[in-house]
């Protein structure tokens, strides 16, 4: 009895394929499990009826998904668009995006600048960058406010100096929400920033430089372009905790000015209204989504992933 | 330039360099890794700023300037081509950065392909291309802005043998079609000897030499030049005589030679001669009684290289003499190891060293 070679090299492929489902497993049960299926359940949720102390009934109910684009008016029943929700996921967007692109101008330089130093000292650099990691995000959160409230430590420098007579009202408003979100988020976008640098190759800079290159053009046309996979990666990372940030805007913008963070949170909280919290989470995974597509299709496109 | 000197801290890469490279000349700076020459390269291009003393451009200082306002442009050791361009972008960079015209762009870009036979590879990604063709796009985008100089790091060093001797027979043909002065830097002195109008000897941050390919090989001013180029047999001689431009000079043996010497000393008492072991013939003694050779000794060891054949002869006081015979004939080489041997000397191929 003989095997021939061919169902050798078959029984080797099936072992193979085998074993590598077993070798990943762990990774899939984690991604199942912490990822998956409290998705599933959020999208599950949200096709439920509320229940009247919270919770939800478990009956089919498409009022959640409704109530996202559309508001009913208690009297007389008129349906309208959800103009409240489109305004706050269009702030959240927009101040998301402000807070990516005051990264980005923040954390180029500061990123170029570690890239830079002689390897022994960028990782004191980096050491620096991540000390803010190591204080609860509520407390940092809570000392910006310390410094910039009406009493706080700039408005009576500034008053001592005699630079202003009245404290200027700081606090609470969309310049506290973007300081407090851009210093929150600031370090995702040096770390990977950094990472591109770091690698890039300043022979190609010394190349420009020879090749009449101007300091604006050996910035746009060479430097740009070769660590656009960090500047992606790091607008993802600060767009997308930056859009469902519920801390700072609630602490620093004094909750006057919802985010979708604070909108879903209201829904589960006082507003008792579970579907549609869990309709407006899936809304925000899906604009999440949307960003990250873009990002994917950019990278592709600029063939950006070969020298990343 | 002149007078240059340049610190790293504590460190003297170039210490007090004069040169003068003439227009369309094809000029090497050859030295062992870490002697100066990249610097001095890097000090030409911009990239480094000279502690002391002037470089000067058809009689206008540069040694000020920033690397994109000089007429000068380099071939890196790596081409650091820009990974992110095709072909065509690539050569074209440096007159886009000078605000050329698009059609005046896509006419040179086009002349620079054909010119290093890259003809209808423009729109490739330069990452898809080989080693001996990156080193030709890297070619093509230093020329393409006609600067007055080209310099030139180590250009050759990471190709394969075959296409490096390609590559030489290439860049002269290109320096002799575009007429632009060529500074070439490397440390490998046959590289030097075959496209060179006129090589620089460099070790230690000092020139040690400057003159055409013959005089660096053949008259050799120091030890470290004679040693570092070529094989080359070190005798200790006594000076007897300055005859006009040779000296005569007093062997081991007893036998009288002519020697040059460099033209900025008069040496005299004992000094040391380089002769080449090409230059020499290894004869057998009693082929050539009388007179007797000037050197003789026993071969303690024979070299068998196909077109050559090295002797290694040791001399009566000592020394050891290398003989370099061209394999005239087919069949074995004549002495064996053991044999005793008297040594030819041609005319003219003692050379006296400075030091």
């Amino acid at each position: 009895m003989s095997v021939s070679p061919a169902e050798v090299s078959e029984t080797l492929r099936r072992k193979d394929i085998r074993d590598r489902w077993f070798l990943s497993a762990p990774a899939l049960v984690l991604i199942g499990v912490a990822s998956a299926g409290p998705l599933l359940i959020v999208v599950l949720y949200s096709f439920l009826a509320p229940g009247s102390y919270g919770d939800v009934k478990w009956a089919f109910s498409t009022d959640g998904w409704f109530n996202v684009f559309f508001s009913r008016d208690i009297f007389d029943d008129t349906v309208s668009l959800a103009e409240a929700h489109f305004s706050i996921f269009w702030r959240s967007t927009r101040v998301a995006l402000a807070t990516t692109v005051l990264c980005l101008i923040l954390g180029f330089p500061t990123a170029y600048f570690i890239a830079t130093r002689p390897p022994h000292n960028r990782s004191i650099w980096l050491f620096v960058i991540t000390i803010p990691f190591w204080t609860n995000m509520l407390i940092r959160a809570f000392a910006i406010q310390e410094v910039i409230r009406t009493e706080g430590l700039v408005n009576t420098l500034l008053i001592k100096l005699g630079i202003i007579s009245a404290p200027i009202q700081m606090l609470f408003t969309d310049f506290a929400i973007l300081l407090g979100m851009t210093y929150v988020h600031l370090p995702l976008m040096v770390l990977p920033l950094y990472a591109s640098l770091e690698k890039l190759d300043f022979r190609l800079v010394e190349a420009a430089y020879d090749l009449y290159a101007s300091r604006l053009n050996v910035l746009t046309k060479v430097i740009v372009p070769l660590v656009k996979p960090g500047l992606i990666a790091g607008s993802i990372l600060v767009f997308i905790p930056a859009l469902s940030s519920y801390v700072i805007p609630r602490v620093l913008g004094g909750g006057k000015n919802l985010m979708i963070g604070n909108l879903i949170e209201l829904q589960f909280g006082q507003g008792r209204n579970w579907p549609l919290g869990a309709a407006l989470s899936v809304t925000l995974v899906a604009i999440v989504l949307v960003a990250l597509l873009f990002y994917v299709r950019n990278v592709g496109k600029t063939g950006g992933g070969a020298h990343g | 330039m002149h007078g240059i000197k340049k610190w790293f801290g504590n460190f003297q890469a170039v210490d007090d360099v004069s040169l003068e490279i003439r227009p369309n000349e094809f000029f090497t700076l050859l030295g062992p890794s870490g002697c100066g020459k990249t610097t001095l390269l890097r000090m030409i291009a911009g990239f480094e700023m000279p502690t002391e003393g002037s470089i000067r451009l058809d009689g206008t200082e540069i040694a000020s300037l920033l690397p994109n306002q000089r007429p000068v442009n380099t071939v890196f050791q790596n081409y650091a081509l820009f990974p992110h361009l095709t072909v065509a972008e690539n050569i074209g960079f440096g007159l886009k950065m000078l605000g050329k015209p698009k059609a005046e762009i896509a006419a040179t870009v086009a002349e620079m392909l054909k010119l290093v036979h890259l003809d209808g590879r423009g729109g490739n990604p330069v990452t898809q291309l080989s080693g001996g063709q990156q080193q030709r796009v890297a070619l093509a985008r230093a020329l393409a802005p006609r600067p007055k100089v080209l310099l030139l790091d180590e250009p050759l060093s990471a190709l394969d043998l075959k296409l490096r001797k390609s590559m030489q027979i290439e860049l002269k043909r290109l320096q002799a079609e575009t007429g632009i002065t060529f500074v070439f830097v490397t440390h490998d002195q046959e590289e030097a000897l075959t496209m060179s109008d006129r090589i620089a000897v460099m070790s230690q941050g000092k020139v040690r030499q400057v003159g055409e390919p013959w005089e660096i090989y053949d008259r050799p001013a120091e030890r470290f030049v004679a040693d570092f180029i070529g094989d080359t047999n070190f005798l200790d001689v006594d000076v007897v005589a300055i005859e006009g431009e040779r000296a005569r000079v007093r062997l081991a043996s007893g036998a009288e030679i002519l020697a040059t010497f460099p033209a900025d000393i008069r040496p005299e008492g004992r000094v040391t001669i380089v002769i080449r072991p090409e230059h020499a013939r290894a004869v057998s003694p009693s082929a050539r009684p009388s007179p007797a050779p000037p050197l003789s000794g026993a071969v303690h060891d024979v070299v068998y290289l196909g077109t050559d054949t090295h002797f290694h002869v040791r001399l009566a006081d000592g020394t050891n003499f290398m003989v370099r015979q061209q394999n005239a004939r087919s069949g074995p080489c004549g002495f064996a190891a053991g044999d005793p041997v008297g040594i030819e000397l041609s005319d003219d191929v003692a050379q006296i060293l400075r030091d």
